[in-house]
């Protein structure tokens, strides 16, 4: 009975990448100082947090304070999204190599993807000395940074479409204005979508927190409460948060997938 | 050696697959079971093991109780019982050697299977089933850049490591050309003959059911309707047992 | 003959609601927001105080002061995204129905995993440097908890869609179910976790450097100060060095993933 050996590349390259990983870890962490002895303290210093914040205030006052700025990280949330939906629809069929030439393209590519490297709150700090504190800053920031990333992800789905249907639209004398309306758009018109509520959802996290340099939304609350050693009304803002993110959610992910249901609907 | 005793089963939506089945199988036997698709087949083949468990009856297994079994008494059972499926079920992305090694995994700790740490006898039972069924060469190859044929020939070197009394083979040459379902039930014969192992096998291809087998199960709707030698049945038993004449895509044929 | 036209289809409950609701929903966010032309006009005058130092970076500084924060945030981002990942890859296969029979637990670590997922990176920074002080352990824990939440979601998702199959033959042998899991459903996900362990990784190198903005380590603790002082002069250098790592590791990955594949 002849047993063949083991490849010795299988072996290597496992017992590189476990060396890889435990040695990086050992290094980032004496690199920031955290010892054993901080990791072993921190449920207890958590947990001294947690109790702190309950029970909640739910105080008229408090809340007065709060759900208000909840509703304006919704809203935040929703413009933001809108204005990168509106923007980056049109932007995304210049951005696609199949409906724009070829150079136009890469170029709206390079735009999306330099729109995209900034996270909203380094956009927020741009946006903040020319319109100042306040919700449309914060709009802003999530609006324009939608902008790249729906545009990138807009344009991947018209790139994948089925040309078959262009095609058949073509060959019976239709114009290129008729092949995008009859062949791309109802491809591409249901992904796209749910696309703009997923970023939605995100969108909405982004919002609650650019508060926290005055662009509008519930993260200033929080974070002046924490200061103020506030738990309990700090544990409001949470708890508020945490519903209304999870509302969200749950409403837009049960009609993202109705979309794409949609689709193969029973007869 | 195995013993259905009214066995029934009916699956959550109220689909009876299995009707009252009683059974009884010898050591040594090599059974073929045939029928039509959702005639109860790979139920009756998965109660035997209690992958699926009877709403009624009990099945035994070397005298011992396979329903009412204990997790304890159940893994102990299923080590003895060695199963091949009709889409191999190997890890693809695993090598042939890992493979076959999860057939000991009734017999290492949890925690040596988890990191692969496999001693050397038990590999070396791995390497020995690979070698009855002559692919050794390939241990150390990913399981899915093998041929159909070659992987059902890992699934059955799986079943030889457990070193079983009873193999179970679900519709194993389904997928397979008609050249390599006959060297797989060619293997299948041989194991049984040689090492004495009850093996009980599901086919719909009757011609197959013919060339291989001794003993001859036929199941309708969950009923037992047929039972008997090989060499006695005859075409119209097969009508009786598929409720309808048979036809070419019954006959796995010859290769062209 | 024309009478037996099929009756045109009703348009979806879903569009005759949700449309008009949207756009009367938009239009009610942006008059709550303020949005008002006149005054945007008159900000957009504001630009200079921004594009001015904006484009003219000052990079001997940055290189100066923000190279040592720069390794911080690089180090929070990798003991992060490889000890929340870890963390990650049990809670996943415990919330995914096809590795977990039992109800009662995958609800409860299905419902976990979704709660982590609610609250945005920075509260979990605020937070834990409340609970652990200020400096980069926060800002470790904080992420920890986002690359569980994203790991958590994209790999239970994964999970349940695996082959069944292999998990059956493995159970069918006589091994217990914690063994079927690691030898037949594991190695059927480890490519996506892969994957996903290096996009969660980019994500975090990110995320990072804003953390630093409540305190948490990194570089985002020198952008706050420089930006207080509206010194978008040094803060454009360091954005741009950040974005180059990011990209660095972009292409790493886009490698890496070719590599093991």
């Amino acid at each position: 009975m002849k047993i063949p050996k083991e490849p010795l590349q299988n072996k290597y390259f496992k017992y590189g990448i476990t060396f890889l990983i435990v040695i990086s870890s050992i290094w980032s962490a004496s690199g920031l100082e955290i010892t054993l002895e901080r990791i072993l303290d921190a449920p207890r210093q958590i947990g001294i947090l947690v109790g702190a914040m309950f029970p909640l205030d739910l105080s008229e006052e408090a809340l007065d304070r709060i759900i208000p700025k909840v509703w304006e990280s919704l809203f935040i949330a929703w413009a933001g999204t809108v204005i990168g939906a509106f923007f980056s629809f049109p932007i995304s069929f210049l951005a696609a190599n199949n409906t724009s030439n070829s150079s136009i393209s890469r170029i709206m590519k390079q735009i999306l993807n330099a729109i995209r490297a900034f996270p909203e709150l380094i956009l927020a700090f741009v946006f903040l000395p020319i319109t100042g504190l306040g919700p449309l800053t914060g709009t802003l920031a999530v609006g324009v940074h939608s902008i790249g990333t729906l545009g990138k992800l807009s344009s991947e789905v018209i790139e994948g479409i089925d040309e078959g249907p262009l095609e058949a639209i073509k060959a019976s004398g239709g114009s290129k204005i008729n092949e995008l309306t009859f062949g791309v758009i109802p491809q591409v018109i249901p992904t796209i979508t749910s696309y703009w509520l997923y970023r939605f959802e995100i969108n909405l996290r982004a919002s609650a927190v650019l508060g926290v340099v005055g662009a509008g939304g519930v993260g200033a609350e929080l974070i002046n409460q924490l200061r103020f050693r506030d738990f309990p009304r700090a544990g409001t803002v949470l708890i508020t948060t945490i519903i209304l993110v999870l509302t969200v959610d749950t409403i837009s992910a049960a009609i993202r997938k109705r979309i794409i249901q949609g689709k193969v609907k029973k007869s | 050696m195995i013993k259905f005793e009214n066995v029934s089963v009916t699956y959550p939506g109220g689909v009876q697959a299995l009707k009252n089945i009683n059974l009884e199988i010898n050591e040594g036997d090599f059974l073929i079971i045939v029928g039509l698709s959702g005639a109860g087949k790979s139920t009756l083949l998965r109660a035997t093991n209690n992958l699926v468990k009877p709403t009624t009856g009990e099945v035994y297994v070397d005298s011992r109780n396979v329903t009412s079994a204990s997790k304890k008494e159940l893994k102990q059972i299923r080590s003895d019982i060695g199963m091949i499926f009709q889409t191999f079920n190997l890890v693809n992305r695993s090598t042939v050697l890992k493979n076959v090694l999860t057939g000991r995994l009734s017999q290492v700790s949890s925690l040596r299977s988890i990191f692969g740490l496999w001693p050397k006898d038990q590999k070396d039972l791995a390497f020995e089933s690979l070698n009855q069924v002559e692919i050794l060469e390939k241990a150390y190859v990913r399981a899915s850049n093998l041929s159909g044929g070659q992987q059902q020939r890992v699934g059955i070197a799986r079943a030889l490591s457990q070193k079983p009394k009873v193999m179970l083979a679900d519709e194993p040459v389904a997928s397979l050309d008609p050249i390599t379902s006959r060297v797989v039930m060619s293997y299948l014969k041989k194991i049984n003959t040689e090492l004495g192992i009850t093996t009980i096998v599901n086919l719909h291809f009757l011609d197959l059911a013919k060339e291989f087998g001794d003993r001859l199960i036929g199941l309708r709707d969950g009923e037992l309707v047929y039972d008997g030698k090989v060499t006695d049945v005859s075409d119209k038993d097969f009508e009786n047992i598929y409720g309808r004449s048979i036809k070419s895509s019954d006959l796995i044929g010859d290769d062209e | 003959m024309m009478n037996n036209l099929p009756k045109k289809p009703l348009p979806s409950a879903l569009s005759v609601i949700g449309i008009p609701f949207s756009i009367l929903f938009s239009f009610y966010s942006f008059l709550q927001i303020g949005f008002n032309l006149e005054d945007f006009k008159t900000n957009l005058q504001n630009r200079f105080i921004v594009t001015d130092p904006l484009f003219n970076p000052k990079w001997s500084w940055a290189i100066e002061n923000a190279s040592q924060a720069m390794v911080e945030t690089i180090q929070i981002a990798i003991l992060a995204s490889i000890v929340g990942c870890f963390i990650a890859l049990p809670l996943s296969f415990y919330a995914s129905r096809a590795t977990n029979k039992n109800t009662y637990s995958y609800f409860l670590y299905k419902s976990f995993l979704n709660l982590v997922r609610t609250i945005p990176d920075l509260f979990w920074a605020m937070l834990f440097t409340v609970a652990v002080g200020l400096g980069p352990f926060a800002g470790v824990l904080a992420l920890i908890m986002f690359s569980i939440a994203i790991m958590g979601k994209l790999l239970s998702e994964t999970i349940d869609s695996i082959d069944p199959g292999p998990m059956e033959a493995a159970k069918a042998t006589g091994g217990t179910h914690n063994q079927a899991i690691f030898t037949s459903a594991l190695p059927q996900v480890l490519p996506n976790f892969t994957a996903y362990f290096l996009y969660i990784f980019e994500l975090c190198i990110r995320a990072s450097v804003i953390l630093g903005l409540v305190g948490a380590g990194g570089v985002g603790r020198i952008i706050e100060t420089q930006r207080i002082f509206l010194r978008f002069d040094r803060i454009s250098p360091i954005v741009v060095l950040i974005l180059i790592v990011v990209i660095g590791i972009e292409q790493f990955s886009v490698w890496l993933r070719r590599k093991i594949l």
